[in-house]
């Protein structure tokens, strides 16, 4: 039987996820393992087949080579995540893994507002449970604080969202909005703070490090991939080319890479760096020019699958150590070297090492920032790739798999981890080599050639510098059992401080006000009311009742006399009833 | 004793180790520098034909996000571990 590709536009893959996820818990064994692989790879299929189709046309969904870009990779990592996480035994993990994948795929198709906003909240609430289900009470907390943020995020866009379809005229088509063009109202401003919310752009970013490390092994590999990557798709969607954008992007990038110097905990210092490379991505999407939103796209695109190499790394660490802090761990490569080399690859790739996938993706954007002259941009970038390559590529690597032996003795994790990791880093590398395989599904025809010599010799000499930099000052750089502040304070902390200063007053306002009018409301008031309806009660109701009761009383008293229990009074009774009737009779008729 | 633990470990190799990433370093910048003159490749910001820009920038950026980084979480963003706890 042939395919018919036109037919395709009943089967939304995101949908295929999000329902077909409710099967797994009817399974068991090797079939519901199949069925968790099968989903994905199904998804896949049909966006695959979908980029085939000459007009492809998609249920509540909009088709172009944007959107089938961000929803092949989501497809490409809901498999992969689900590989790594074949030994886990918790179907509400895979169920919510499913739905939060469905919910990305549903965001990147999403032709109105409306169906973007459902499809946005059900990302927020499939991932909480994530966080939750490693079922510690650091984890609980935290999820409750990213759920919070993101409601606040959802309910920030649905107000853009209303105001937007006010402002113009009913319309909900999502298409490029002018958040800062004359007369453009508060809609369109209101949807891009939601966005960066979720692309985790300071100071709206602080859930991000603060939730992801929190997850469970297996679901913040998911987590990696697609709450800020979708949200670099809707803002290349809707606000490419918004300067502010580039600005933002950039100290993003930096302040990711600021914080990763302090950061003791390698899942949180690997999120750290998610805010970093999506800072490049923020910042492409600002500049705007057909080369930067294809670096944009590219870049999400190698990102998701080295940053989830990544976080599986570490992931396979904590399980098998249990631990998480780089101040205990050490020694590791001695007994995890599959895990070491696999990631060290991941590592590579991040840092665009020639022949790893960042080179071919990063240096897009940055060649953009130089294109269009912007020299700031340019050095600033720069500088956070040496920053990138000093935590993810040295840093990380030399404290949790050599420095100091801790006498902590891993072993390698699961194999299906080891596959999953191995699929990834082979991706990578495949990129690396052939980035025209990449090249083909962007969103653009632009031309370019990551390998000219100027462009490898410079990134070599700047990241063997950096290496350089990195062993001059090793003895700086060790880990501190510390945690930093970020703007997550602010509802951490910020909160129980406004109550501490907000108590004193609070309390005056009760004891004197609020006591007052309660005084005079229950004492006089109710009190009062009740006063007077205990009179009516005693007086009014009682003395019925009591009058009612006296009536009767003597109602019956009076028929006591007429019943004396003698059969002669009976019987003279009758007699003169009898005698009456005759009476009546004879005189009546 | 695998093929790394024995390179880590042992003096002789360590030092071989290091003596090659100082001599590859200087291929490394010494390339750049010559590719810049034989080749003409094109440049749009200027500081990009400079001599062995990538490799003097690597090691200024390195330097300064160690030290400024380390200098901010001392003045301000450090904290005990259990600081949200309490």
């Amino acid at each position: 039987m042939i395919l018919d590709f036109s037919k395709l536009e009943w089967m939304h893959p995101g949908l295929l996820l999000i329902l077909g996820a409710w099967v797994l818990p009817l399974l068991k064994g090797r079939v519901k393992r199949v069925a968790m692989l099968l989903l994905p790879a199904a998804a896949l299929g049909v966006c695959v087949c979908l980029s085939m189709t000459p007009e492809p046309e998609l249920v509540l969904g909009r088709v172009d080579n944007l959107s089938l870009i961000f929803s092949c990779i989501f497809s490409i990592m809901a498999f992969l995540g689900m590989v790594y996480a074949l030994h886990v035994d918790d179907d509400v993990q895979h169920v919510t893994a499913l739905t939060y994948a469905g919910g990305a795929l549903g965001v990147t198709f999403a032709a109105d507002l409306l169906t973007l906003y459902v499809f946005w909240e059900l990302m927020a609430i499939s991932s909480v449970l994530l966080v939750w289900q490693r079922r510690e009470k650091s984890a609980a907390a935290a999820g409750f604080r990213y759920l919070m943020v993101h409601i606040f995020g959802g309910l920030i866009l649905l107000a853009g969202i209303v105001l937007y379809s006010h402002e113009n005229g009913g319309e909900l088509a999502f298409e490029a909005m002018k958040p800062f063009a004359e007369g453009a109202g508060w809609g369109p401003a209101l949807i891009l703070v939601a966005f960066l919310l979720n692309a985790a752009v300071p100071p709206l970013g602080a859930w991000l490090p603060d939730a992801y490390p929190e997850a469970t092994v297996t679901g913040a590999v998911f987590m990696t991939a697609f709450t800020t990557k979708s949200a670099v798709y809707v803002l290349i969607r809707g606000f490419a080319g918004t300067e502010l954008l580039v600005w933002l992007g950039a100290a993003m990038a930096i302040y990711g890479v600021v914080y990763a110097v302090l950061e003791n905990d390698t899942r949180r210092l690997l999120a750290y760096h998610i805010i970093s490379q999506v800072g490049y991505m923020v910042c492409a999407v600002g500049i705007g020019t057909a080369l930067a939103i294809n670096g944009a796209s590219a870049h999400a695109f190698a990102h998701i699958l080295y940053k989830a190499l990544l976080f599986m790394g570490a992931g396979a660490v904590l399980q098998v150590t249990g631990l998480r802090k780089l101040s205990e761990m050490g020694g590791l490569y001695k007994t995890m070297p599959i895990t070491l080399w696999l990631y060290m690859i991941g590592a590579f790739a991040i840092s665009a090492v020639p022949l790893f996938s960042g080179f071919v993706s990063k240096s897009m954007i940055v060649s953009a920032a130089g294109e269009e002259g912007r020299q700031w941009i340019f050095l600033m970038l720069t500088l956070a790739s040496a920053g990138t390559f000093l935590h993810t590529g040295l840093k990380l690597p030399y404290y949790m798999f050599f420095g100091k032996d801790s006498g902590v003795r891993g072993k390698e994790p699961p194999v299906n981890m080891l596959v999953a990791m191995g699929l990834a880093a082979a991706a990578c590398v495949l990129i690396g080599v052939f980035p025209g395989l990449l090249y083909q599904l962007l969103p653009n025809d632009v031309v370019y050639h990551p390998y000219t010599l100027h462009h490898v010799t410079s990134t070599l000499g700047m990241l063997g510098f950096t290496a350089l930099g990195f062993f001059l000052l090793l003895k700086h750089l060790d880990p501190e059992r510390k945690v930093s502040l970020d703007t997550d304070w602010f509802y951490r902390r910020g909160s129980a401080a406004f109550i501490a200063l907000t108590q004193r007053p609070l309390v005056r306002l009760e004891a004197s006000f609020v006591g007052e009018i309660y005084e005079f409301v229950m004492r006089r008031l109710v009190l009062g009311i009740a006063g007077l309806l205990r009179e009516f009660d005693t007086r009014v109701v009682d003395s019925t009742a009591v009058g009612v009761g006296r009536l009767t009383q003597t109602f019956s008293q009076i028929l006591r006399t007429g019943v004396s229990g003698n059969a002669q009074h009976y019987g003279l009774i009758m007699a003169a009833g009898v005698l009456a009737l005759l009476a009546l009779a004879m005189f009546v008729i | 004793m695998n093929f790394l633990e024995r390179q880590l470990t042992d003096p002789v190799r360590f030092a071989r180790i290091k003596r090659w990433f100082y001599v590859s370093l200087a291929a490394v910048a010494l390339a750049e520098i010559v590719v810049l003159l034989v080749f003409h490749e094109e440049h749009h910001l200027p500081f990009e034909s400079w001599p062995a820009f990538g490799s003097l920038y690597g090691l200024a950026s390195c330097v300064a996000i160690i030290v400024v980084s380390k200098f901010l979480g001392k003045v301000w963003l450090m904290r005990r571990e259990d600081y949200y706890d309490s």
